[in-house]
Formats: structure tokens, C-alpha cells, sequence
């Protein structure tokens, strides 16, 4: 009896935990994706006002800004300081690599951001602050979607987790 | 004649110039006999043309494991990624950042060294734009050789204290740099014979003084304030009324507004002390803007460099009666 208990129990915190998950990952999403927007509007400034070598406007921008979209910026500026040869495009993607699953970003954001490593450092200001312009309203665009998304889905998940957890131990029982 | 140390070649190399080369260059250029590389000047790289190493007066091309070749067909020929790869590496990905610099075809890097570009410009109402495309770099060896302007300063000083305005002429890679930053570092020192005196160098190109965050990484003497990244003709005018200088000091006059500068500068009892291109007096008096200076006298010491024998030869020091006071032996 107590065994069937706990197993219950222990199946049905497991469920919550990953609707809860979910749930955390779809909120997550337009949070991470407007701290995105935040940095770029503020790299913006120092690339087209201060002219700023990128690797510190990197930095910069992220004042603010912390989790996993600061160190998204601070590990890129990191590298492409320590490393003259790497291109902002490689730098991005490594530190991409790296920070598998911390970044709630879904495939177009992220297609978004590999683009914009690909472009950054090699225009001049004007042109390099239009391209942000450009990347900032894409991404605005983008969040507006994942913001929906988040009302809609968010609440199901968090149920499906304990409802779902809560039919498989009936089913079990 | 400025004696170059092997040393200091693989200093600089090792330092300034290697960061900003794609590995495979560097193991090229390190294979070169230090003997040798201790002459370089110039390392010129061109798209699908072969990589130069300019040593004196002369040049070697290299092939893919760094041994001297004679032709062609040996050689190791750069690439246009190359070409961006050091671009990426000097503007450390800011090209944005170097616009400026970009539309008067060079940039500048640590330590004071030139890196010249050519390309394909890009032309907006008659004034250059943007450079894009770049297909050729030459990376000029700034160097710092105390004591070069040993002969040089007797001639500059009248009265114990007062500077001669001096003009130095001569024409490309012969040592205009190395032996205006010797003779800014000793004004500013000073010697037995007169004291040392507040100078003020506009570094527009960052050449001279090849400061770092605003501070000098050469030494330019204790009383040397430097304007660094500044517009000569404003920047002249900025530190006579700023840091009050005894002697301002600039490097490659041209312009016309540089000629008005220079003339301000005089009329307000400062010195001069100024490089300019040309082979001789003669050369530099047909140049417009520059040739009214000679022409009006108002520089009071002339001296004339060449690369013969060796870069940064003494040919002649003149006044400004164009009387020869010092004549290379």
C-alpha cells in the first residue's frame, strides 16, 4: 500500500515537473527573445554613436541584461577577443553550441542570430545600424508570435503535467 | 644610417605583427633567416600575387614553407581571404569602427605600425567614400632608434634654448617617421647643451607616437604631449592654445589647411618640426600648399634623407638661405 503510495506520488511529481518545464521553456521564450532585442537595440547605439570595436560593444550592450542572453554576448565578445582569426559568425555559433538548451530560443530566432554574426563588423556604421534595425524588427515580429504562444500554451502544459501524471497513476492503481 | 638590431625585429614581429597574420603567414615569414628579416621594412600582400618582403632596398618573395624562390612559380601567392583575414584581425572585426582611416587608405596598428590598403573605392560626390574589396596590404615596420637624430640636433638649436623650426624631407620608406619621433624624444629631453623643451606632437595618423588609449608606446621624451588621432591643421592650432608647447611636431605636411596651421604656429612663436615628401628642396618647392613654406622661408633647417646606402641616410642639413651646413662624407 505504501509502496503504491509513494510510486504514485513520485509519478505524479515527475509529470508536474516536466508540465511545469514546458511551461517554464514557453514563458521563457519571449523573455529571452526581448533581452535579444534589448542588446541589440543598445549594440546598435555603441556601433553607430560611439563606434565602438565589437568585442566591448558586446559587452557593453548587455549591461542589464543577465542569464543566458548576457553570456550568449559576453562569451561571443570573449572569443572574438581572445581569437583575431575567429569571424563573429563563428564565434556566435560556438558559443551557441555551448550553451545548449540554457537559450529558450526556438529555430527562427535562431536562425536569426547565426545571420546576424554573419554580418556584424564587416559594414560600415550607417549600414551596420540599419542591419540591426532590420534584425530587431524580425525578432520583434518573432515575439509578438512567442508571446501568444506563451498565453495559450503555457496554462495546458502546467495541467497537462498534473493531470497526465495524475491519469497514469489511476491507470496504474 | 639607422643600425637595426635582430632583436628588435623579432620584437616587433612577434608582438604587433604576427597577431594580425593568418597562421600559415606567420610560419612563412618566421622561416626567413633572422639575418635577414633584421632589414625588413614591408611585408606587401596581394590577391593571387606573391607575398613580398621588402628587406632595405630590395625585395624576396617567398613560397609556402618560407625558403627565398626567384620566379613566379614557386612563390606563395595570397588570397583574398588572406587579405580579409588580416583585416578582420587589425580592425578586430570593427571594420566600422576604422571608416575614417579606410577612406585615406590605411589603418594604423599597436605599436605604431602602417598597414596602407588599396581596393576599390567607393566615390561619392567627387570624395572617396569607402574603400571595399581591398586587395593589396602593405604592412610598414615602425621602428624606434634612439640616437638616429644624434647629428641632426646641433643644427636644430640656437641660443642654448630655442628650436630651429626644421623641416624633414624625403621621399617614401627612407626613415621621415623614425627620425621625427628621435628628434621630438631628445628636444624633449634635452642635454648638456640646452634644456629640455614642452613639446606637443598632432599624431593624426597614429604614427608617431603609436599611442595606446591615448598613451604613447614609444618613448617621445618626459615634457611630449600628444594629440592623438587628431586632424593636423585643427590639431596644431589645439595644442598651441591648450598645453602651450615650445615646439609642435606633425608628420607629413600636404594640405592646404596644414600649410595655414603651420603658418599660424610660427606667427605664434612656436617651432616647427615637420616631415614632408620629396627628394630635395627643389622637389618640395614645386609642390603646391608645401612649396609656399620654402618658398616664404619659413622654416629655418632643412634636412634631406634617403635610403642610399641605407634607410634613414643624413644627405644634407641646410638653413633657410639654402646653404649647405652638414654634407654626408
Amino acid at each position: 500500500m505504501w509502496l503504491k503510495l509513494t510510486g504514485g506520488i513520485l509519478v505524479l511529481l515527475v509529470c508536474s515537473w516536466i508540465g511545469f518545464r514546458l511551461a517554464a521553456r514557453c514563458s521563457g521564450r519571449p523573455q529571452h527573445i526581448r533581452q535579444i532585442i534589448s542588446c541589440l537595440g543598445s549594440l546598435k547605439s555603441y556601433i553607430t554613436y560611439a563606434s565602438m570595436p565589437l568585442h566591448e560593444a558586446l559587452i557593453q550592450c548587455t549591461h542589464g541584461t543577465s542569464g543566458p542572453v548576457a553570456d550568449l554576448f559576453q562569451h561571443t565578445a570573449t572569443l572574438l577577443e581572445k581569437n583575431c582569426s575567429l569571424s563573429p559568425q563563428q564565434a556566435m555559433s560556438i558559443v551557441l553550441g555551448d550553451m545548449h538548451g540554457r537559450l529558450m530560443i526556438k529555430e527562427p530566432e535562431l536562425e536569426i542570430v547565426n545571420i546576424l554574426g554573419a554580418n556584424l563588423g564587416i559594414m560600415n556604421r550607417q549600414e551596420q545600424g540599419n542591419y540591426l534595425s532590420m534584425i530587431i524588427e524580425q525578432l520583434e515580429n518573432i515575439q509578438v508570435e512567442a508571446a501568444r504562444l506563451r498565453d495559450l500554451n503555457t496554462k495546458m502544459y502546467r495541467y497537462l503535467g498534473i493531470c497526465g501524471g495524475l491519469a497514469i497513476v489511476i491507470l496504474l492503481v | 644610417m639607422f643600425n637595426i638590431q635582430k632583436k628588435e625585429i623579432e620584437n616587433i614581429l612577434e608582438k604587433y605583427i604576427f597577431p594580425v597574420l593568418p597562421p600559415h603567414l606567420v610560419t612563412i615569414i618566421s622561416a626567413v633567416p633572422t639575418s635577414q628579416l633584421a632589414y625588413l621594412i614591408e611585408i606587401r600582400l596581394r590577391v593571387n600575387r606573391p607575398l613580398l618582403l621588402v628587406l632595405g632596398s630590395v625585395d624576396i618573395m617567398l613560397n609556402s614553407v618560407g625558403d627565398i624562390v626567384n620566379n613566379l612559380d614557386g612563390a606563395y601567392l595570397c588570397t583574398r581571404e588572406d587579405i580579409n583575414k588580416i583585416l578582420q584581425a587589425i580592425s578586430k572585426n570593427s571594420l566600422y569602427a576604422f571608416e575614417q582611416e579606410l577612406k585615406m587608405g590605411f589603418l594604423t596598428i599597436h605599436g605604431g605600425h602602417r598597414v596602407g590598403l588599396a581596393g576599390q573605392a567607393i566615390v561619392d560626390g567627387g570624395e572617396i567614400k569607402a574603400l571595399k574589396n581591398i586587395s593589396s596590404l602593405n604592412i610598414r615596420m615602425a621602428r624606434e632608434i634612439k640616437g638616429c637624430g644624434d647629428t641632426i640636433i646641433p643644427y636644430m638649436i640656437t641660443g642654448g634654448k630655442r628650436i630651429l623650426s626644421t623641416l624633414v624631407i624625403s621621399p617614401p620608406c627612407c626613415g621621415k617617421t623614425t627620425l621625427l619621433r628621435d628628434l621630438i624624444r631628445q628636444i624633449s629631453i634635452g642635454n648638456n647643451e640646452f634644456r629640455g623643451q614642452q613639446v606637443g606632437v598632432v599624431d593624426e595618423r597614429s604614427e608617431v607616437a603609436a599611442c595606446k588609449n591615448g598613451i604613447p608606446t614609444v618613448d617621445l621624451g618626459p615634457r611630449t604631449d600628444v594629440l592623438d588621432g587628431c586632424p593636423k591643421a585643427s590639431g596644431m592650432l589645439m595644442l598651441i592654445r591648450s598645453m602651450s608647447p615650445a615646439v609642435v611636431a606633425t608628420d607629413e605636411l600636404g594640405r592646404a589647411e596644414d600649410v595655414c596651421a603651420v603658418c599660424e604656429a610660427l606667427n605664434a612663436g612656436v617651432s616647427i618640426l615637420a616631415t614632408v615628401h620629396g627628394r630635395d628642396i627643389n622637389e618640395v618647392l614645386q609642390r603646391p600648399h608645401v612649396g609656399e613654406l620654402i618658398l616664404h622661408k619659413y622654416f629655418e633647417r632643412y634636412i634631406i634623407l634617403s635610403d642610399q646606402p641605407k634607410m634613414g641616410t643624413i644627405e644634407k642639413i641646410i638653413d633657410k638661405e639654402y646653404k649647405i651646413l652638414w654634407e654626408k662624407g
